[in-house]
């Protein structure tokens, strides 16, 4: 059985794709996945930073792409799961270096080989953006609970359903309970609302994430911090567990009522 | 009173003129063809225009032909002024004849006459999200939300069986008799004909949580609970 490929997107920049991208793949990982992880964002690449293998890049993407080097050879191996591989960017050029077309071939060769395919898409909606979304089998959305980052996120989704994709599934990052509570920040409910897509997973800020970036030691490695927990129980869903959603809001009745609205859809 | 004025029919679109200068006139008309949005609505439409009482002669008729044909509209019909209709008759007979008006049959029946409440409507049956705009030269009916940062703009009315909170822009031709209706009336910017209103600026917990309508009354944009009509 073929994989999947998972493009995992925003619109906005600094929302959290690229920790996104490494703890659900390192998550899915840890549960037995092959899972390859494929830095979209050419040019700017970090995933490799966040996933703590930037010093073993040989071949990145473009030299895949360009037949300067064959797929397995530009494949890096995480140095602590054996099921996890980062396919890197190239930090020298440019996202016009690659084509949809290419894009949509080198996702259909990883995934004759991997459960799943992480594509991590640029921010924006311009040509990186559209490389990312052609290969896509399914699209998630990470938001965070900011105006700004709704906006631009519904944009993203608008234009991935033109795309004839089916509809995205949203990620809530770096929520912050408290500032709920105080009614000094959108809850889940009021991004759901405007969004109305279905919910996969909600991340609470969390200080570790700083540190785990930092280190290239991804928080999802343990369920000891609340965001790794968090994106352990994103991977479960992909998995089709049906785990239910973490309280971190006051709203949580009105919440699961309305994730489940989305799931019956 | 402007002194053009538009309103979208079913056969194509009605322009009135009212009194003034002939080049304020044209004047006005050049703006209201250039304005954002409304190049999409009038693009290929046939105009039917109606003179008041303005007497219009040969060559003022060639140059509301031209103008109309740097927009791809067509002068279908005149009527008002008795002299403008004449003019009218001079030029049409010096060109050559439209090619649509040779490829209609002569022995087709004709088309049955529209009952005169019929109304073209768009129905939309998803969630205008930001980004994409609805332009219709009728009606639009969205069943679903119009989210921030998305625009609909309709020469007819606009109804929105959900949220409303991007930009609408309802009688976009200029009809002031048009309406916006939606579950929540909640819009960046509400426009309707010439009129413009929009949110305010304190975004307080004050969403109202009932269906709403909004009309132009005496120049100005309301906003009343929708009761039916």
């Amino acid at each position: 059985m073929p994989g999947r490929v998972i493009t995992i997107t925003s619109g906005k920049g600094g929302v959290g794709k690229t920790t996104a991208t490494a703890n659900i793949g390192v998550a899915l990982a840890r549960r037995g996945q092959r899972v390859a992880c494929v830095d979209a964002d050419i040019g700017l690449r970090n995933l490799d930073v966040v996933l703590g293998l930037e010093n073993r890049i040989v071949y990145d993407l473009v030299d895949v792409v360009e037949g300067r080097a064959r797929l397995r050879q530009a494949l890096i191996k995480d140095k602590r799961l054996p099921e996890l591989v980062l396919l890197p960017a190239a930090q020298t050029r440019e996202k016009s270096a690659v084509s949809e077309k290419q894009m949509i071939k080198l996702c259909d060769d990883l995934k004759k080989e991997f459960d799943f395919v992480l594509v991590d898409s640029p921010a924006g909606i311009e040509l990186g953006f559209k490389n990312s979304l052609a290969p896509a089998d399914e699209v998630i959305i990470v938001v965070t609970p900011e105006v700004s980052a709704v906006r631009d996120a519904d944009r993203v989704i608008g234009l991935t359903e033109a795309s004839e994709k089916r509809s995205p599934k949203l990620i809530i990052n770096r929520l912050r309970p408290a500032m709920v509570r105080r009614r000094e920040m959108m809850d889940t409910a009021d991004v759901l609302e405007i969004l109305a897509i279905e919910l996969i997973g909600i991340v609470p800020e969390d200080e570790t994430i700083i540190t785990s970036t930092n280190k290239g030691q991804p928080v999802a490695l343990e369920d000891r911090t609340a965001a790794g927990a968090a994106f352990t129980r994103i991977a479960q869903r992909l998995l089709g567990e049906n785990v239910p959603f973490q309280a971190f809001d006051h709203s949580e009745g009105w919440l699961n009522r309305l994730t489940d609205l989305f799931r019956k859809q | 009173m402007s002194i053009v004025t538009f309103k979208g029919t079913r056969e194509g679109v009605a322009v009135t003129l009212g009194g003034g200068a002939w080049h304020d006139v044209l004047h006005e008309l050049t703006t209201q063809l250039n304005r954002p949005g409304a190049q999409t609505f009038f693009q290929g439409a046939r105009v039917f225009l109606e003179t008041g009482g303005r007497a219009l002669n040969v060559t003022q008729i060639e140059e509301l032909i031209a103008l109309l044909a740097q927009h791809q509209m067509t002068l279908s019909a005149v009527s008002g002024a008795a002299r403008a209709q004449e003019a009218f008759d001079q030029v049409r007979a010096a060109m050559p004849a439209p090619p649509e008006a040779l490829a209609e049959e002569p022995s087709a029946p004709p088309a049955p006459a529209p009952a005169p409440s019929e109304k073209f409507a768009l129905l939309i049956e998803r969630t205008v999200r930001s980004g994409q705009n609805i332009n219709y030269a009728g009606t639009v009916v969205v069943l679903g939300d119009v989210n921030p940062g998305a625009q609909v703009i309709a020469v007819g009315d606009v109804i929105v069986w959900g949220k409303l909170r991007g930009v609408v822009h309802a009688g976009a031709a200029g009809d002031e008799n048009a309406m916006v209706g939606a579950l929540i009336l909640a819009p960046t910017q509400l426009r309707i004909g010439k009129q413009i209103a929009r949110a305010p600026d304190a975004s307080g917990p004050r969403a109202r949580r009932f269906p709403e309508i909004a009309r132009v009354r005496d120049g100005h944009i309301i906003v009343e609970p929708w009761m039916g009509t």
